[in-house]
């Protein structure tokens, strides 16, 4: 009997509950959308303050930059073989990318002393762990404005000269020059692209990392690597990490460890690469996580202020909704209805309605969330499980919350007065 | 006669129309107040992107050295809302037990205003007796907070010195920063026994794009012995971040404002909706269909025109406590949103009116009355 009436109820007025659950489903979509963009929008603006290059430089242990301050040749080296450990570190699926480099002073034939880099532009490895992947330089300067054509792996006589360099020089793409190595004075090295940074690299020349172990004969020795990774923004326990791991107590240690922040991450990478040293490059972790935390809590505020929309928008309805059976509420109770079962009747139809749109509502949501990604970072929005119960309980709550007062409303009116009009 | 048809009315069906108001109230609010956050998101971002430090190198043209003057007067030109800091550095070699090392003299306020991001533990100088060293100095000379150092070398007239200074802080920045040692401009100049000229001046810019592209060109033209150099790798980055932030706020304000509206809609069509015996019943007593239009209209038009007012300031106060939270500035009021956030809702609301009444008007009064 009840369910019949729940059911007639539903077929008879199935405009109003279509409207009903229409206003449901856009609520619904709206915080399905805003809270899946909103747990997803740091790791994509992660992604984007990639673009200001390496958060994370290796040098060996005793190495100083005086030497490259001075042009004294540094004694310590990183091994080039040790690099693929990189991708084996507790956090190596954050490494977005890495770039090795060898640095030394040579001399042009007919000019001065220049800094000459050996570093992968990019560069294809396969890891003994069978996974592939390539990486290097190229992806991690976003900024250099290159004219000619960035080097390709395994291009032994091109290089990229900067932009300063090459006016000093007058050099095009294409042009040849010398440097005054063993075995170089007479084998040219043909310019491929002249690169504009906006820095010193600009006095630079940039080869091939396998050309330049060559030409400083340092056979399977780079002497720093750069490091692009994904990190979590420091917080208290990350600080205190940071100036001496070992004074942690074992339980905030796990968490440091487990945790991608730019200080374990540096520590994981001196696990496996010996005899190193990993530093954050605090221009660029510190001001991503500056950028980050605002952005997600700005992030944060416009969705809650979305989701109080929704809540009041679907509430509203619900209690206009319910308004309007003034008549039907009263007619049951002049047959002789008790209060409790027109709640129930009442209630459940609504339900009915909420599920059936919330449902809907859903899957609309996870599309304007989609739209959002593809539209802003061109990838996909990670479609997070936990939004599901959240988006459901709001649903729940804000239903009952707009029908649960109307109805009391209503019931505490009497029959005759609502069945004759003169409310 | 019409309008009190409409107040009487709207009194007398306080609850639905506060209903109504309420769902305008809060359509209106959203649109007001994302608007005014979409206008303000990159003016406040630029300023937390200024934590990556100086976007912008003065040096000299050729190789004359860079002039505290030219620098002065460079100050001056640029619009002073745009420069969050700018500081000049002058490079010198020293030694301290014999090792080579850079020392910068520099002016701390200005520097801590461009490099907002270096980790100094201790103090930094506070007088021209004590120094800032970086961690690879401390490192290589054995030297902590308090301790005291030597700096010798020689002057610009060529005679050498020696000169005693307190280690006030040690600066960690993971780049070459950490091998230099940094104390007041007006001491180096002392050391050094020249003054006037300097390596570099970094200056940190709230703009980005072509506009710092504008800046660095009105610099050069204006000062012609001064090269005004972009740092490529902030300036480019910033754009690129700071316009993917802005479309994603504006992409947001698009569906939140379109789910919002269509829900402001639909409940404005189900108040009207439920008076389909009200309109029967005065069709019946023989009022025209134009006039019964216009009379819902009115009533919806002026609740849109509250609503709109009402979302204005609620729009505002929202956004406002939006920039205290996240950026700890006020925002500031754009006034032309005010006609534009009413507009909207009357015409939202006008649009949701007239659809339900049009078509109560349209069925027989008979019917309706008789409860079909």
């Amino acid at each position: 009997m009840f369910f019949r009436m729940v059911f007639r109820a539903l077929v008879r007025q199935w405009k109003k509950m279509l409207m009903i659950a229409f206003t449901i489903a856009l609520g619904s979509s709206l915080s399905t959308a805003m809270l899946n963009v909103m747990f997803d929008v740091g790791d994509k603006v992660n992604q984007e303050l990639k673009a200001y290059g390496a958060n994370i430089r290796v040098v060996p242990q005793s190495s100083s930059m005086v030497s490259d301050r001075y042009g004294i040749e540094s004694e310590s080296f990183l091994l080039e073989e040790e690099l693929g450990k990189l991708k084996t570190i507790f956090w190596a699926f954050n490494i977005v990318d890495f770039s090795p480099y060898l640095e030394g002073s040579t001399e042009i034939k007919g000019g001065e002393k220049v800094r000459l880099i050996g570093t992968w532009f990019s560069h294809h490895l396969s890891l003994p762990t069978g996974e592939e992947l390539d990486t290097g330089m190229q992806a991690m300067k976003s900024w250099w404005s290159v004219s000619g054509q960035w080097l390709e792996d395994g291009d032994f006589e091109g290089v990229m000269i900067g932009s300063e360099l090459a006016k000093k020089y007058s050099l095009e793409p294409g042009d040849k020059f010398y440097v005054m190595e063993e075995g170089f004075s007479e084998n040219p090295l043909i310019v491929k692209g002249i690169f504009d940074s906006g820095s010193s690299e600009d006095d630079c020349i940039y080869v091939n990392l396998a050309l330049a172990q060559k030409i400083f004969n340092k056979k399977g020795l780079i002497s720093s690597i750069e490091v692009s990774a994904l990190t979590t923004p420091d917080n208290d326990l990350a600080r205190l990490a940071a100036q001496n791991p070992d004074a942690l107590n074992q339980v905030d240690w796990d968490t440091w460890y487990c945790t991608a922040y730019v200080s374990s991450i540096c520590y994981q990478i001196q696990e496996v690469i010996s005899n190193s040293v990993a530093k954050a490059v605090r221009q660029v972790a510190e001001s991503e996580g500056a950028i980050l935390s605002k952005t997600q809590l700005l992030m944060l505020l416009i969705t809650i202020l979305s989701l109080i929309g929704s809540a009041l928008g679907i509430s509203n309805l619900v209690m206009a909704s319910v308004m309007e059976r003034s008549k039907e509420i009263g007619l049951l109770k002049a047959i002789g209805a008790y209060d409790n079962p027109i709640s129930a009747l009442i209630l459940t139809e609504i339900f009915i309605t909420a599920i059936f749109g919330g449902i809907f509502g859903y899957f609309l949501g996870l599309g304007f969330a989609e739209i959002i990604g593809q539209s802003v970072f061109g990838s996909y929005i990670s479609i997070k499980v936990t939004v599901i119960p959240l988006v459901a309980i709001l649903i729940f709550a804000v239903t009952l919350l707009g029908s649960l007062p109307s109805i009391r409303l209503l019931l505490s009116l009497k029959p005759a007065e609502v069945l004759h009009g003169g409310h | 006669m019409f309008l009190k048809m409409i107040t009487s009315s709207l009194i007398r069906r306080r609850s639905r129309m506060l209903v109504a108001l309420l769902a305008v109230a809060i359509g209106a609010t959203i649109l007001s107040g994302l608007v005014t956050i979409y206008y303000d998101v990159p003016r406040q971002m630029g300023q937390v992107f200024r934590s990556y430090g100086a976007n912008l190198l003065l040096t000299s043209e050729n190789e004359n050295p860079l002039l505290s003057e030219d620098v002065d007067y460079t100050r001056n030109l640029i619009p002073a809302d745009k420069l969050v800091g700018l500081t000049p550095l002058r490079y010198e070699t020293v030694r301290i037990n014999n090792l080579p090392f850079m020392a910068c003299g520099t002016d701390f306020a200005g520097l801590k205003k461009t490099s907002p991001y270096w980790l100094v533990t201790g103090d930094y100088p506070k007088d021209d007796s004590s120094i800032l060293i970086g961690q690879s100095v401390a490192g290589a000379v054995a030297a902590g907070i308090g301790n005291t150092i030597v700096l010798t070398g020689i002057d610009s007239t060529g005679s050498p010195f020696s000169e005693k200074f307190t280690v006030s802080g040690i600066v960690q920045t993971g780049g070459n920063e950490e091998e230099c040692v940094y104390m007041n401009l007006s001491e180096l100049e002392k050391l050094m026994k020249n003054s006037g000229s300097l390596d570099v001046a970094e200056c940190s810019l709230a703009s980005s794009g072509s506009e710092l592209e504008s800046i660095a060109g009105m610099i050069e033209l204006n000062v012609p012995l001064v090269k005004a150099r972009l740092v490529k790798r902030l300036a480019k980055s910033e754009g690129t971040v700071l316009k993917k932030l802005q479309s994603l706020v504006y992409i947001v304000t698009l569906v939140v404002l379109l789910l919002t509206m269509v829900c402001v809609a639909t409940t404005m069509m189900a108040v009207v909706a439920e008076r389909r015996q009200e309109v029967a019943l005065k069709k019946s007593l023989g009022a025209s269909n134009q006039s019964i239009v216009c009379e819902f209209l009115g009533e919806g038009l002026f609740l849109g025109a509250v609503g709109g007012v009402l979302g204005v300031f609620l729009g505002f106060m929202f956004a406002q406590s939006v920039s205290v939270n996240v950026f700890s500035k006020s925002i500031s009021f754009q006034p032309l949103l005010v006609p534009v956030t009413i507009l909207a809702s009357v015409l939202v609301t006008g649009l949701a009116c007239l659809l339900p009444v049009r078509s109560a008007t349209e069925v027989d009064p008979a019917l309706v009355l008789k409860g079909e």
